[in-house]
């Protein structure tokens, strides 16, 4: 418990922006089946959220004064799901160019990657948001896709309160691309991938050096400065780099250029990485997977298997869930349904809910204020009508920084306007419309 | 990554369309059945202009040129006992018994007595469907390894390409067949790509791999012809001479059916002709001459006359009503709308016209006309009388669970209070799908005298826990979980170095 309160000390003294929007809330979550991802599972629970965090979490409490109750019995409680890696905020409609920030058009030369940020482009009021926070999403990493450069850009933790201030961590992660996306912006080919990412972190490494030197010095100017000088915590290893990465081959280079830099490394994909499982898990490096993925897309994908998260679980591989690539973030929604499929196939299921939970915290430093019902945590909660993992269960309630959120949504006004066809004495338009 | 990213976007965009087969009946029996005679169905061809002509008879364009080679595999008598059984057909008997005998479903209830020498399979805890069916698939002709080298799915070179058969892009050896099996699909629907406005015909297949896709054909099934309405034929040929607004679509659509009409006459017309001049007693003039042969105008006219079915790429309501009107004005009728994100918008139309709707759970936003969706969809569909509500996939992932899709589906109409139960979901994914594709008299319902498709599930198929154990195919144990010995593995993955793994339906 000590240690506990010490986090929550922690969590203060680090100005975390996330609490700043939360009035004195209190609220007793009563009699659930919590599973706290710390410290088990207790059959009759009670949570008690107060000023945005957890103050209490155990059996037979008793709710504070003035707390507002909801009896949880018969209910599932856990900590709120964390998308790892998605375009949320950054992308509304997919194929439209407007409303599409989530990365450089590929093949038109842009010359930034490191250098992009996506709290420049994130939109607190995408109506993904909503929609997914009524799945019980209430945190993700909202990245850029890459364009034309092996990296993407920074992503940035934000939480799912659609409030103006809802980035909780800037510059959480850099995203880059290696494997055949890699080749594909470098000459086509893997060679041109990884001497182009050696080059690119050399030369990241000689700026942050001494930036007055380099800036003077008489170089080719194939790589641009904001975006060496982006990938300075990435050189420092302060900032975690998310690889897209699949094939075995490709992986054991990963964990080379890892240890040759001190970098600190998470894949994404990984459709082979059960079979580096041993080294993945010695070098530490998590993995960001889709666990349905299991066709042989490409040569790379050869090993694909919906056993990969149970394997790489087994190893003590930290893993989390992602939608695949071409999804953009509209059903985040669906990492639950993800997550029980990997629990058909193998992975244990407190396992599975770690996945959704505090893996994705620990990947971005911030398992010590997210990921896990415990005091001192911010309350990010979830309660569900059943199994969270179950195809047919609903998110019942949700809290972000400990305010209960509103689960309404865009496609709920919708379903509402036309769940009676009748004509009415007005047209449908004038239904709804809140 | 962006590479896979386009390549699932160029699927999710251009992929989806919804066809339905013609009457090519490829045997008497089946020619029964469909019934129709028309410009495509119905005749061999014979030679012309000759006097022996009024023994051969008129031209007519060949039915089935690439007839199934299809045959069930060798399967004994077995009695499945103790299983939650779903019939498709609106029935759950719990603790029911199945008997599959000669390939066929002999009998099905509470209590089914078994020949000497059936094989028994206790199923207590377990539950059994009909093998599912996917309307809207494109297995083979966008397989896997996705590259340039296999992408066969969307001849889209012109708007109009309803001479394309997507059998001749079908590459029987994709592996992703294999990995639908083990999600329970027996019978399927590969459909053309969606840039066109005519995308070209479907193809009925069972999912029994085979050298050739010949030998995976659905014997007797249907053709069907994709059709897409929206954005994707705007996108592609927008800079390409068009069209590139909505009502070029429409106009496109008009302009080619008014020209099958008159093929479709100039047909009917010289079999007329010939009916006359082979009356005569002797001839003074030569036989009458056949029109030549149009791919594109003989699969139109096929429509036209009622043996190919219309399954029709459309997201947005107001076209799905617009393309109802335009099937009234040439005389046809639309089998199904695909994707259909809005069908919960116009779903009193839908039904009062007798026009499936195929559906995702959930899928949303990708494009502007993918915006309104809710998860409701089929659900309110369903709700509607007379509906026929349908979960595609349009996904080699996605087939895999279909189950799941209809699970989903089932349970947000539970949660606004339309009330679905399992027996009546499993129709999204058996009976609704065979409806549309013209194929329910021989698959879709665990009914005496159908073909034995069947699935032992190891739970409650709308958990996401659910896996198929067993799939049976006209009788035929063509998958079990626990034999590796009954897994299928495509050519493509077969002596991959180092896989370690089955590299077949269950991987």
């Amino acid at each position: 418990m000590n240690a506990m309160i010490r986090n929550s000390i922690i969590a203060a003294a680090a100005g975390i922006s996330v609490i700043g929007s939360a009035v004195a809330q209190t609220t007793a979550i009563m009699n659930g089946e919590v599973h706290t991802v710390a410290g088990g599972v207790i059959a009759n629970g009670d949570v008690i959220i107060r000023d945005g965090l957890i103050s209490q979490v155990g059996a037979d409490l008793i709710p504070p004064t003035g707390a507002t109750v909801i009896d949880a019995s018969g209910k599932v409680v856990t900590p709120g799901i964390f998308a790892p890696l998605s375009s949320i905020g950054l992308e509304e409609i997919s194929l439209d160019a407007e409303a599409n920030d989530a990365g450089p058009n590929r093949g038109e030369g842009f010359p930034l990657g490191a250098a992009l940020d996506a709290v420049d482009a994130f939109r607190p009021s995408s109506t993904l948001i909503p929609v997914n926070r009524a799945g019980g999403v209430t945190r993700a990493l909202a990245a850029p896709d890459p364009g034309d450069s092996l990296f993407a850009g920074a992503g940035a933790v934000i939480d799912l309160s659609g409030e103006a201030s809802s980035v909780t961590k800037p510059k959480a992660a850099q995203i880059a691309v290696m494997g055949y996306g890699g080749a594909s912006r470098a000459g086509d080919t893997r060679m041109g991938a990884w001497a182009m990412m050696r080059e690119y972190l050399d030369e990241a490494r000689s700026f942050a050096a001494n930036p007055n030197d380099y800036v003077r010095r008489n170089r080719e100017d194939r790589f641009t400065l904001s975006d060496l000088k982006a990938l300075g915590p990435v050189i420092s290893g302060d900032q975690p780099l998310i690889v897209y990465i699949n094939s075995e081959a490709d992986i054991r280079n990963l964990i080379r250029l890892k240890n040759a830099y001190g970098l600190s490394v998470v894949i994404a994909g990984g459709s082979e990485a059960w079979k580096v499982a041993g080294p993945l898990a010695s070098a530490n490096i998590p993995v960001i997977l889709d666990p349905l993925f299991n066709l042989p897309s490409q040569f790379e994908d050869l090993g694909a298997t919906l056993k990969n998260a149970g394997r790489l679980n087994a190893a003590g591989v930290r893993i989390a869930f992602y939608n695949p690539p071409g999804f953009g973030a509209h059903n985040l929604r669906l990492l639950t349904q993800q997550a029980g499929n990997a629990v058909a196939e193998g992975l244990p299921h407190d396992a599975a809910i770690a996945a959704l939970t505090i893996n994705p915290a620990q990947m971005f430093g911030l398992d010590d204020q997210l990921g896990s019902l415990e005091p001192g945590k911010i309350a990010d909660v979830v309660i569900w009508d059943g199994d969270p993992l179950e195809v047919s269960t609903r998110a019942e309630a949700v809290f972000i920084n400990g305010e209960r959120q509103d689960l309404d949504n865009r496609q709920a006004a919708l379903r509402a306007r036309y769940r009676d066809l009748s004509r009415g004495d007005l047209p449908h338009a004038y239904r709804g419309g809140d | 990554m962006q590479k896979l990213r386009w390549t699932a976007l160029a699927v999710l965009m251009l992929g989806a369309c919804s066809q339905e087969g013609a009457d090519n009946a490829a045997n008497a029996d089946a020619a029964e059945q469909h019934g129709g005679e028309s410009a495509a169905a119905n005749a061999t061809s014979a030679a012309t202009g000759s006097k022996s002509d009024r023994e051969e008879g008129p031209v007519r364009p060949p039915v089935d040129p690439y007839p199934s080679t299809y045959a069930p595999y060798p399967s004994g008598a077995v009695l499945i006992t103790g299983a939650t059984i779903l019939t498709g057909a609106g029935d759950r008997i719990d603790n029911g018994s199945i008997l599959i005998q000669d390939g066929k479903i002999a009998a099905v209830g509470a209590a089914v007595a078994a020949p000497d020498g059936a094989t028994q399979i206790d199923a207590g805890g377990k539950w059994v469907t009909p093998g599912i069916i996917d309307i809207h698939s494109h297995l083979g002709d966008y397989p896997s390894p996705s590259t340039d080298s296999t992408s066969d799915g969307n001849e889209a070179t012109s708007p109009n390409t309803a001479q394309v058969w997507a059998e001749h892009s079908v590459w029987p050896q994709d592996a992703g067949f294999t990995r639908a099996l083990a999600g329970g699909i027996t019978s399927l629907q590969v459909l053309p790509g969606s840039a066109n406005l005519f995308g070209g015909r479907s193809s009925i297949l069972k999912n029994v791999p085979s050298r050739t896709v010949q030998g995976m054909k659905f014997p007797g099934a249907p053709y069907g012809l994709k059709m897409a309405c929206g954005e994707n034929p705007k996108r592609v040929y927008g800079d390409k001479g068009g069209p590139g607004t909505r009502m070029g679509n429409m106009a496109g659509y008009r302009a080619a059916w008014i020209e099958a009409q008159g093929y479709k006459k100039q047909w009917e017309d010289y079999w007329e002709a010939y009916e006359k001049w082979s009356a005569e007693d002797d001839h003074e003039e030569d036989a009458p001459e056949a029109p030549a042969r149009d791919l594109k105008l003989e699969t139109l006219a096929g429509v036209l006359s009622g043996d190919i079915r219309v399954n029709m790429h459309c997201y947005r309501a107001d076209e799905m009503v617009q393309v109802l009107d335009m099937a009234k004005e040439f005389g046809y009728k639309v089998s199904a709308f695909h994707h259909a994100i809005e069908s919960y918008k116009v779903a009193d139309y839908l039904a009062e016209n007798g026009v499936c709707a195929a559906m995702w759970a959930d899928w949303w936003g990708f494009k502007l006309e993918a915006y309104d969706a809710v998860t409701e969809n089929a659900a309110l569909v369903h709700a509607q009388p007379n509906s026929c509500a349908i979960i595609h996939s349009d996904s080699a992932a996605g087939i895999q669970r279909l189950n799941q899709e209809a699970a989903k589906a089932m349970a947000a109409g539970n949660r606004i209070g339309i009330e679905i139960a399992p027996e009546d979901a499993i129709a999204w994914i058996t009976a609704n799908p065979a409806k549309s594709m013209g194929v329910l008299d021989q698959t879709g319902t665990l009914e005496a005298g159908k073909m034995a498709d069947v699935v032992i599930w190891n739970g409650n198929p709308f958990s996401v826990y659910a896996k198929a154990e067993r799939v049976f195919i006209d009788g035929a144990l063509m998958y079990d979980r626990s034999d590796p010995k009954r897994s299928p593995r495509m050519d493509f993955e077969i002596g991959q170095q180092g896989n370690d793994f089955t590299g077949g339906a269950g991987q």
